[in-house]
């Protein structure tokens, strides 16, 4: 233990000197100084990594650590104190169904996330109500004939309870019914990338995703007869996206604060967050 | 002590003696060298002692660890329903912990069944059939294999193999216990042969002249002289195997389906204790009953192994009782 | 067979034949068998490697990441990955080495040791996921360091620990009796003839062991995703000790599983690629000065 004591004073000596070093090289445009950890959702991570870069850059004397493990670790980790933000699908000052609300944090909006219910290429129909999708997500219906498709059994794919975008679909494509947990046709996955990979290669496989996620390998399906486009979004007639939300305990300050307007920003919201093919908040009426 | 002592006196003495400086010095030395000695003897097995001391302190409190968070599952779960339940849906709390336990041993048992004839063919291959050279390319091919991340293996058994499985069986799916226990069987491949080829490789030179002299052909030799000597080292290669099947992780989560029911085909759905605790652990709110749970499991797969270790013990005693 | 009943001739004598059919037969299906397994495996790294190798560019070796552009490289990762390596060595090695020269030279026979062996073996077994729990337990809730380079690195020396152990302590068995007797008789302290005769003659053994280690903790993941989270810090050469440790094998699952840069597939392929390629490196660079040993002490 004593070993590891000294090791990581020594390594931290060296990375001292190493950040003295390359800090003075880069110019002082900002005064802001400070550290700023943030945790949570997936989902969010590459957007967060993508606007501490740039921050950094505008700041070089805030260090940011961002990393990811679940939507639910995000205010979690702001609630014991490891973490200063929490990314997370949803908004956790809230009930939502399965999560309780976490007391005292604030939540701010970051971005716009549109969800997809997505299809395997071989799957004819490409349309689906709301309470067709309601029934095949619940294992009511098990077969594609009965919404529009051949004779062929459904195979579901899911994300894992607690996923975010699991969350955001249930709420908003099957307005809160719950999904069925087993059968022969029945499968879950552990991330976005995993779902993209099965619902490509399973034959009759029905999943949901990211709308950022949908490749040309897979068939985004119309909800209601509204195709799930950025345009219809922002028009209001597509109704299945959830905004982002960064938690904070109470109000934030300092650089903390300057992060999440920096986020907000519209220099940030118009380039590089929908270069990363989120909606900017500002979108929304 | 008492020596020390004397010998400092002794120095002592010496320093104010008519003694020639060229003795004096020597002689120090010679005492000087002899205590530095003796004391990194002495240090260097303390901290020997303590680095053994260490492995097992570690081990102790990783099931300490485990144990403390996992028993708080039984404050809100009752024992016989985490053990024999098979329904597992935490959102209703309903924590039933049988399906995954089953799958575990479900796979283990496939994945054995599949892997231990192929490793110990190759395994004889190497040791007794294949020219040196062969040998000596084959060894480090195989050590490897072992070293390939799981993730890999995990990818292609998700692009490669299981719509390979749905060609070939016409199932809707593929995702099951059989496309699980085939990823495992390439993964635990190298560690049974490789064990079962070192074992069969030390059955003394004797044992096969004496074989071979009695007129038995290779075959003979090899199934009933060579691989009943070698058999403990065997089996201690099947249970280290086994215990990477039982534990292995990340390759497993991306072929089971993760479903949390029974598995009773070779095609359905399923998932296994490490499965089901890389999928929700990062999902689950802290000091959860549904937390406690997953830790439960962890503590479960832990005692799995170590018993399997100690069974490793015995086998080893009465081979070498034999 | 017919030779179970004929007892007084030997278990060998039956019908000679059928022997040398079922001899040749044997032969031949261990070839046949071990040729498709090997020619499986051969394949498998053929697979990988091809699919990267070709369009390995140093850019992307040593390349930060990107999120949103094509044409991120690996080089954080990359560099966290021989980072946290080298850590986990420097902690698991030494400990490993002396357990296991405890175990082989000074432990006494009795029960309380080979309790501990028990309890080397029975770490050795514990599955990495359980590692990655203790790290989170660890490091997120005791310590409160969150997900960091050190708090991966221990987990990593913890999973290596036992394995070193018992390897050290094997290889250190191994040595012939002589070798020590003769050091003994030459005068020398078990210190030193541990030091000056055991260690070199065991080297092979000790650093085929280190391989296997090093090998494991470079393609290690779940570990590493839950003590050492999935990000690096952005920067090429972070020694902080505290920052997020993501790495290669790590980076990897990352790409697979949620990263939405449009050329995520030729990621992963490429660094498949370099993780296998390292690992080849280790087995090779580590094995030729043991080779060479071996030749000039022949």
């Amino acid at each position: 233990m004593k070993l590891f004591k000294t090791l990581s004073v020594a390594a931290m000596a060296i990375a001292l000197v190493a950040t003295s070093i390359t800090g003075s090289t880069a110019s002082a445009a900002s005064s802001l100084k400070g550290k700023i950890v943030v945790n949570g959702s997936s989902a969010l991570l590459p957007l967060t990594l993508q606007a501490a870069n740039e921050f950094k850059k505008l700041n070089p004397k805030v260090k940011i650590s961002a990393s990811a493990a679940g939507s639910i670790t995000g205010p979690q980790s702001v609630r014991k104190g490891i973490a200063d933000i929490g990314a997370v699908d949803w908004d956790a000052s809230q009930d939502v169904p399965g999560f309780k609300k976490f007391d005292g944090q604030v939540a701010h909006k970051v971005a716009v996330i549109p969800f997809a219910a997505v299809v395997n290429k071989n799957v004819t129909a490409d349309n689906l109500t709301t309470k067709q999708l309601q029934d095949i997500f619940s294992g009511k219906v098990k077969n594609w004939k009965d919404v529009g498709g051949e004779d062929a059994d459904i195979i579901v794919v899911n994300r894992a309870f607690g996923s975010g975008t699991r969350v955001n679909f249930q709420m908003k494509a099957l307005q809160g019914t719950d999904f069925i947990s087993k059968g022969d046709n029945y499968k879950e996955v552990k991330s976005s990338g995993d779902m993209k990979t099965a619902v490509e290669t399973t034959p009759n496989a029905i999943g949901y995703m990211d709308l950022v996620y949908v490749t040309s390998k897979m068939k985004a399906v119309k909800i209601n007869n509204i195709a799930p486009t950025e345009a219809n979004v922002i028009n209001g007639t597509y109704k299945v996206w959830g905004y982002g939300y960064y938690m904070t305990k109470g109000e934030p300050d300092g650089a903390v604060k300057a992060f999440i307007e920096y986020i907000q920003s519209s220099k940030f919201q118009n380039g590089s967050l929908k270069k990363l093919k989120f909606i900017p908040i500002s979108a929304i009426k | 002590m008492q020596l020390e002592t004397s010998v400092q006196s002794l120095k002592m003495g010496t320093e104010e003696s008519e003694l020639g400086g060229s003795i004096k010095a020597g002689s120090g030395r010679m005492l000087d060298r002899k205590n530095r000695l003796l004391f990194y003897n002495r240090s260097f097995k303390i901290a020997c002692i303590a680095s053994a001391s260490f492995v097992c302190l570690v081990l102790f409190s990783i099931l300490f660890f485990m144990f403390r968070t996992g028993v708080l599952t039984f404050r809100d779960v009752p024992m016989a329903t985490f053990f024999f339940s098979t329904d597992w849906s935490p959102e209703n709390e309903s924590y039933g912990a049988f399906v995954f336990i089953f799958g575990t041993f479900a796979l283990t048992l496939l994945t054995l069944l599949i892997s231990v004839p192929l490793s110990i063919i190759i395994a004889v291959f190497m040791a007794e059939v294949a020219p040196k050279w062969m040998r000596n390319l084959l060894r480090p091919v195989l050590d490897l294999l072992v070293g390939i991340p799981s993730v890999v293996y995990g990818f292609l058994g998700l692009t490669i193999l299981i719509p390979l499985l749905r060609n070939i069986t016409g199932t809707n799916m593929g995702d099951g216990i059989l496309a699980a226990a085939i990823v495992l069987t390439i993964m635990v491949l190298p560690t049974i042969s490789r064990i079962s080829d070192d074992a069969i490789s030390v059955v003394p030179r004797k044992y096969r002249d004496a074989s071979y002299a009695l007129g038995a052909t290779r075959f003979q030799t090899i199934f009933k002289v060579t691989i009943p000597a070698a058999r403990s080292g065997i089996m201690y290669g099947v249970i280290l195997g086994m215990a990477r099947a039982i534990g292995e992780t990340m390759a497993v989560v991306m072929v089971i389906g993760n479903t949390p029911q029974l598995a009773d085909a070779l095609f359905k759905p399923t998932s296994v204790l490490t499965s089901n605790i890389v999928m929700q652990i990062s999902n689950v709110p802290f000091d959860s009953t549904w937390n406690n749970a997953l830790y439960m499991m962890g503590f479960l797969l832990l005692v799995i192994s170590l018993l399997m270790i100690v069974l490793v013990r015995l086998l080893q005693q009465k081979g070498a009782h034999r | 067979m017919k030779s179970a009943t004929t007892g007084t001739r030997g278990m060998f004598t039956s019908d000679r034949g059928m022997n040398n059919f079922n001899n040749r037969m044997f032969t031949f299906f261990v070839w046949g068998i071990s040729a498709c397994i090997i020619l499986f495996i051969c394949a498998l790294l053929y697979l990988i490697l091809q699919k990267g190798l070709p369009s390995l560019t140093w850019d992307f070796i040593m390349g930060l990441p990107s999120e949103m552009e094509e044409g991120g490289g690996i080089g954080p990762a990359l560099f966290n990955s021989f980072y946290m390596l080298l850590i986990s060595l420097l902690i698991a090695v030494p400990l490993g080495m002396m357990a296991g020269i405890y175990l082989a030279e000074f432990a006494p026979e009795n029960k309380v040791i080979s309790f501990v062996r028990i309890c080397v073996e029975g770490l050795a077994s514990v599955p990495s996921i359980i590692f990655g729990l203790f790290g989170i337990a660890l490091f997120v809730e005791m310590f409160q360091v969150g997900l960091t380079i050190i708090g991966g690195a221990v987990s990593l020396a913890f999973l290596n620990l036992p394995v070193m152990t018992r390897v050290t302590e094997e290889a250190i068995r191994a040595v012939p009796q002589d070798m020590k007797q003769a050091s003994f008789a030459l005068g020398a302290t078990h210190l030193q003839t541990i030091r000056r005769a055991l260690i070199p003659t065991a080297v092979s053994g000790i650093v085929t062991g280190i391989c296997l280690v090093a090998g494991r903790a470079f393609g290690e993941s779940a570990v590493i995703i839950l003590t050492a989270g999935v990000t690096t810090s952005g920067e090429m050469w972070d020694f902080n000790l505290l920052s997020p440790g993501e790495t290669l094998a790590v980076h990897l699952w990352y790409v697979q599983s949620e990263a939405i840069v449009p050329d995520a597939v030729s990621i992963s392929d490429k660094s498949a690629a370099v993780l296998v390629f390292i690992i080849l490196m280790f087995n090779i660079l580590f094995r030729i000065p043991l080779w060479i040993k071996e030749r000039k002490s022949r």
